[in-house]
């Protein structure tokens, strides 16, 4: 049959495109054209509906002239992808379109007739006009041994599309089909016949692929999962396999019920739950596609949801179940139980609203939870300890003030404080979960910040992120504070202080953990607290403790203190400055560096990242004391210049060279460093490589100085979204930053001013900072400045980067596994619809070699990895 | 037997060893890791592998093709835990080989070692259900912390040797190959005999593009590549410009690419890496960004890391006097992907990713140049190995730098009955 040319109805109605055809594996490229997609008269008065492509060079030639019929199954690939098979002759093609509107009217156009085709559920020889929209209903035969071979391939061939779908879920649920099958599946056991029950398999995945909530709801019944799953045992993927899925589902005592719980829905819902979960995770573990996967996830949640809100309210329940503890009589195992239920309970709350979270909580606080809390930290079960950190821990992850608030009354009452059973448990805990936990809640503890809304944002930030300083101080946190700084404090850091010269023998397998985390919980006090935490290093001389610790041999240990004085730098306070040169705590970094190299390692690596930082101390020619680097190169330059192969030291000397000659030029009009300053405020990028900023690093310094920071803080929370990882993107206000060190408590007004004056055009991203080289010679001027260029592009991107990250943050925290946010694409089908050919052509290369029929590459989980860590 | 070799052969068998096992295991492994520096110094010849993703039976399929450990020498480019059923058993057994064969063995931190990743993508949860705590989830946390940053493979041959005994030695080095793509069974399917530098001139102006890169349709060469014909994913499309002799220049390989913050290969060395992996800066480029088709640099749609052009490959590569970068990161259904006149190539070791995707799997061999001259007497500790691109009097712009013949073995995913049905482990008990 020879088809006619179609007219177009216009020349914008022409949809270019790509035509592929699969041979021996490889896409072969039948050329390109415009594709149209109608109803074309044939021969005989009747019309057919067709999808063409005629030659973009030769217009009289077609490239692609094919008939919709129902059993080529068109897929719609990606936004600008569609694929068939040619049911004449079994040839895989594909359509790639240059624009996804395109793509999306002549897959409109197909998918409604194949719709009405399948509603039709005959031939599609008699196909009118009118397209159905309808459910058809259908009827399922009764399964029998005899016709499964046929009922697996109709029903897959009905899931291919969507009304196929939606036609055979409402029949399954109506004829109850999952019952009748599963009889089905004792008597192919009985005869053993290993075919039939591959197909009862793959029909029963079928139809759980339908991804119909009733059904599920159904196969998860008490009267089916045995049955569903006995099915599923039987996988032909691994045909001398057989799973255990009954048996551990059958398994009684896997449901422990520490309080009966008497309204029979919920049980049920617990173990339907349980079942779900079971599915999800082991029974389709590997054939889960996106909606499925979707489906049951949120089936899980709002079961769980429910199960919660009830507990939340039923009052005799909650008492029984806290009485446990109240009751000396009740054993250890029960209050176990009471405390990993609970433990449960605060996991499943995570995912409630705010709303609903909050008065959980505060249910259970009612009850007397911290009467637990302080059981179960005591108790010599590891698991109880864990079971009640994790409790605490999600109590302050949602409310620290709420926390705050009841140690604040231990303190009015004169009680033990919930803080100082931490830090007990902390010293002495070995489980390693227990300990980092209980750091993490001491730092949220006594974070100085105002307190948020409720909604538990932006707490629990691992690194403990400080946010503003409060305008004004809140009476109950700054009792707490002196509190803590009175006694607390030294309990705390006890290990710490009492490091003396040749700790070897103090620093064992056994307790050297805890220095990790005692300097992360110090690190963070010191930016918060400022005037108390600087008295405390001052007077236990803590600074001097880290000195010791470098003398250990384990080079693990010997990377904490190299990383605490990373910190004292980077605080950038001439406070720390001044204690870092009076301890002259670089030279024993440099001891430990000479001693490493020429060995390329971890320990090597850390000191020159200090040495690197060291350098990057901005200059304040305002102050009398000696910048902290040259103070290093004066003491010790003849060593130092053994060294300059390595680039910090180079620097160092660099440095120091230029600020004697700076000095010694008394009548100069500005210092070198004036000159970088300003510069760098007109937005030139030349010599300023002493300030390129690792940008972890400078988020660090940037967000460590609030009182300093105040206003530049602000600034950048103006951007909608903004996390405390939305750094400023001020860098160069260090420089002004360090006039006003010191005199910290009253500095607020100045670095105000100050930092307002630099907001806009001054601002650096990261990498434009690096770009630039540093020895700039002549040949390389013009590439130097080629870069400097992109990195104003950079910049933006930055800015975007930010932006997109934060909503991205968002996105996740609402969805779970399936949300489609800005997942690499890129990873799966095609790239950036930037350029169109090479999306194209890169969109049919990736699926070449697999078969076009499985699932879209891009559709699948694997193209959401690597998302945005969040 | 060793509590090491004990350990190898129980994790062998995909059994995961006893939470106090782990934890002395990583004190081992961190011990060994600290001296390693950022990017660590490797020998040709070595066997570079890209992402595992927790697909322990596929990673078995990956020693039965590639020759065990400590026959061959392997570098592995991170990436070994996260949405495969079995992050735990294949992270230790690397672990435990790294431990028991350190000059054996070469691992590399990818994006997914790190905490926050894997809380989300499944090897916190595989921990938590198979140890009842997340200990086991913090000792590996920490060990990845050690992890090197990258490596550096110096002294690969220009040419290939026989992939199996039948060929006769003499014969096969006549054919100069510079690109061999052999089969799970070690037989050659695609064979590519180096180009002289005569043949492609410079100017030429079509995009010279890999077979299945950015500029042609997969699989099989268009027009516009002429008669640079490669087998899907090998740039042995005439771009490397080869010459006569040896040596080739160094290999750099990272997890996932380059860092505008990054010119040398030195400037790595002189970051303290042992922290969680940052949300940017140049740390987290090296282990988040992807080469593109693009000019310089640009935004990448991850939210981390950037995407780089080809530009800035070639001249990283000028600079650091390296002839090609091996980088994971990116699914490739072929198994591996070259791109940029072969200046980069993507080794993708995970078969039918995620149990579904139908991709194939790739092994990239580098030989050991026989001839002695490509070797670089140079010690891991070595520093300024290059001299960061000041002066080359080279004035028409980068020449890359010959490559090092390359044999890619590609494989499949391991037969389904070679496995258990992989899943995860169920929830034991419940209360709720």
């Amino acid at each position: 049959m020879m088809a006619q040319p179609v007219p177009h109805q216009s020349a914008t109605d022409k949809k270019r495109v790509k035509v592929y055809e699969l041979q021996n594996n490889d896409w072969f490229d039948r050329g390109t054209g415009f594709c149209t997609a109608a109803f074309v008269p044939v021969e005989g008065g009747q019309k057919e509906p067709k999808v063409m492509v005629e030659s973009e060079d030769q217009p009289d030639r077609l490239l692609l002239d094919t008939r919709i019929c129902k059993e080529d199954g068109f897929q719609k690939q990606q936004d600008t992808l569609i694929v068939w098979t040619e049911p004449g002759n079994g040839v895989d093609m594909a359509l790639s379109f240059q624009e996804a509107e395109g793509c999306a009217l002549i897959w409109k156009f197909i998918n409604n007739v194949q719709q009405s085709m399948t509603s039709m559920g005959g031939p599609d020889d008699s196909l009118s006009d009118d397209l159905a929209m309808d459910i058809p209903s259908i009827q399922l035969p009764p399964p029998d041994l005899g016709n499964l071979a046929d009922l697996e391939a109709n029903m897959r061939m009905m899931s291919a599309t969507q009304t196929g779908r939606d036609a055979l879920a409402k029949a399954i649920v109506k004829e109850n089909y999952i019952t009748q099958l599963i009889s089905l599946l004792e008597i192919a056991e009985d005869l053993e016949t290993l075919p039939e029950l591959h197909r009862l398999c793959n029909i029963m995945k079928t139809i759980l692929l339908i991804n119909d909530n009733g059904i599920i709801e159904q196969a998860v019944s008490d009267e089916c999962v045995l049955g569903v799953v006995g099915a599923l045992e039987y996988d032909p993927d691994f045909p001398s396999h057989k799973a255990n899925h009954r048996q551990w589902l059958n398994q009684q005592g896997r449901y422990k019920e520490v309080v009966r719980i008497e309204d029979e829905k919920i049980r049920r819902k617990i173990h339907q739950t349980y079942r779900l979960q079971y599915l999800k995770d082991v029974v389709l573990a590997r054939i889960l596609d996106d909606n499925t996967f979707g489906v049951l996830n949120s089936m899980i949640f709002f079961n769980q949801v429910a199960i919660v809100q009830h507990l939340d309210h039923d009052a005799t329940f909650l008492k029984s179940l806290f009485d446990i503890f109240k009751d000396p009589r009740e054993s250890a195992l029960r209050k176990k139980e009471a405390v990993i239920f609970i433990q449960q309970c605060c996991a499943i709350a995570k995912n409630l609203q705010p709303q609903a979270r909050a008065n959980l909580y505060h249910n259970l606080l009612r009850h007397q939870l911290l009467d637990v809390i302080h059981y179960g930290l005591r108790s010599p079960d590891v698991s109880v300890r864990v079971g009640a950190t994790d409790v605490l821990v999600s109590m302050i992850e949602h409310d620290a003030q709420m926390i705050r608030m009841t140690v604040y009354q231990q303190i009015i009452r004169k009680q033990p404080l919930l803080t100082d059973v931490l830090i007990e448990l902390l010293l002495v805990e070995v489980d390693l979960g227990i300990k980092s936990q209980i750091s993490d809640a001491l730092r949220i503890l006594l974070d100085s910040s105002p307190p948020q809304p409720q909604d538990g944002a932006g707490r629990g930030e691992p690194d403990g992120t400080p946010r503003q300083q409060p305008a004004v101080v809140d009476p109950q946190q700054e009792l707490m504070l002196v509190t803590f700084y009175g006694s607390s404090v030294k309990k705390l850091f006890r290990p710490l202080i009492e490091l003396e010269r040749g700790c070897e023998k103090q620093v064992n397998a056994v307790n050297e953990d805890i220095f990790g985390y005692l300097t992360e919980v110090l690190c963070f006090y010191m930016r918060q607290h400022k005037h108390r935490c600087k008295s405390f290093i001052v007077e236990n001389q803590i600074v001097q403790r880290y000195v010791y610790m470098l003398d250990c041999k384990e080079k693990h240990l010997q990377l904490i203190p190299i990383r605490f004085f990373k910190h004292l730098a980077m605080l950038r306070e001439n406070f720390y400055f001044k204690i870092m040169r009076d301890n002259d705590v670089l030279r024993p970094v440099l001891d430990v560096l000479v001693r490493t190299l020429p060995r390329d390692n971890l320990v090597g690596s850390a000191c020159l990242d200090l040495f690197t930082e060291v350098v990057r101390i901005p200059r304040d020619p305002t102050s009398h004391d000696a910048h902290l680097s040259d103070h290093f190169v004066e003491k010790y330059r003849e060593r130092l210049l053994e060294l300059t192969d390595y680039k910090p030291f180079a620097d160092m000397i660099k440095h120091y060279e230029q600020s004697q000659f700076s000095m010694a030029e008394t009548y100069t009009v500005e210092s070198e460093d004036e000159r970088v300053r300003r510069s760098n405020i007109v937005g030139s990028r030349s010599h300023m490589e002493h300030l390129a900023m690792d940008p972890a690093q400078e988020e660090y310094w940037n967000t460590s100085d609030d009182e300093d920071d105040h206003s530049s803080v602000k600034d950048m929370e103006v951007v909608p979204g903004s996390t405390p990882s939305g750094k400023p993107l001020v860098d160069y206000a260090s420089d002004e930053e360090d006039e006003v060190n010191d005199k910290v408590e009253s500095s607020a007004r100045h670095a105000e001013t100050e930092n307002s004056a630099e907001a806009a055009p001054a601002t650096g991203s990261p990498a434009s900072n690096t770009a630039a080289p540093v020895t700039t010679t002549p040949p390389e001027r013009i590439s130097e400045k080629r870069r400097r260029e992109q990195d104003e592009d950079d910049e933006l991107d930055k800015l975007v980067l930010h932006k997109r990250r934060n909503s991205s943050a968002s996105a996740k925290s609402v969805s779970s596994f399936g949300s489609a946010s800005d997942g690499p694409k890129k990873k799966g089908l095609g790239g950036s619809p930037a350029s169109r050919d090479q999306t194209q052509k890169k969109t049919i290369s990736i699926i070449m070699g697999s078969s076009l029929k499985t699932a879209a590459v891009g559709q699948d989980p694997a193209s959401q990895d690597e998302n945005t860590p969040t | 037997m060793s509590d090491l070799d004990k350990w190898v052969a129980q994790l062998r068998a995909c059994r995961p060893i006893p939470e106090a096992d782990v934890r002395e295991l990583c004190h081992k492994a961190r011990e060994l890791l600290i001296e390693e520096g950022n990017v660590v110094t490797v020998n040709a010849p070595v066997t570079i592998c890209g992402d595992i993703h927790g697909q322990f039976h596929d990673l078995m399929e990956l020693f039965r093709v590639g020759g065990d450990v400590p026959d061959t020498n392997y570098l592995f480019m991170g990436d070994f835990v996260d949405r495969g059923f079995y992050s735990l058993e294949s992270f230790l057994l690397l672990l435990c080989l790294k431990v028991r064969y350190p000059d054996r063995m070469t691992l590399i931190r990818g994006n997914h070692e790190s905490r926050q990743i894997t809380t989300v993508y499944g090897f916190y949860d595989e921990c938590l259900r198979k140890y009842g705590s997340a200990n086991v989830w913090r000792y590996c946390c920490d060990v990845f912390d050690y992890l090197a940053l990258g490596a550096i493979v110096l002294g690969a041959s220009n040419t290939l040797s026989p992939a199996s005994e039948s060929s006769a030695a003499q014969e096969y080095a006549d054919m100069n190959l510079e690109v061999e793509v052999c089969n799970a069974d070690g037989v050659s399917t695609f064979q590519f005999p180096r180009q002289s530098r005569s043949l492609t001139s410079s100017s030429d102006p079509q995009p010279r593009g890999s077979p299945n890169g950015s500029s042609s349709t997969a699989g099989h060469s268009s027009p516009a590549t002429g008669n640079k014909t490669g087998p899907p994913g090998s740039g042995a499309s005439g771009s490397s410009g080869g010459s006569v002799g040896n040596p080739a220049g160094a290999v750099l390989c990272v997890h996932g690419g380059l860092s505008p913050l990054i010119q040398t290969v030195d400037a790595i060395r002189l970051l303290d890496r042992k922290q969680e992996v940052p949300h940017e800066g140049a740390m987290c480029d090296l282990l988040w960004s992807d080469p593109d088709d693009i000019d310089g640099w640009g935004l990448s749609p991850r939210g981390a890391g950037f995407l780089f052009g080809a530009d800035i490959v070639k001249e990283f590569n000028y600079k650091n006097d390296l002839s090609l970068i091996a980088r994971a990161h990116q699914l490739v259904m072929e198994g591996f992907k070259e791109m940029f006149d072969a200046s980069i190539v993507t080794v993708w070791s995970a078969p039918n990713y995620c149990y579904r995707c139908g991709n194939v799997a790739a092994l990239l061999e580098l030989s050991e140049d026989e001839s002695g001259l490509g070797v670089f007497a140079r010690s891991n500790g070595d520093v300024s190995r290059s001299d960061g691109g000041q002066e080359k009097g080279r004035p028409n712009g980068f020449d890359t730098l010959e490559g090092p013949a390359r044999r890619y073995r590609v494989f499949q995913a391991a037969p389904q009955d070679s496995r258990g049905m992989p899943a995860k482990k169920p929830v034991a008990d419940y209360f709720l």
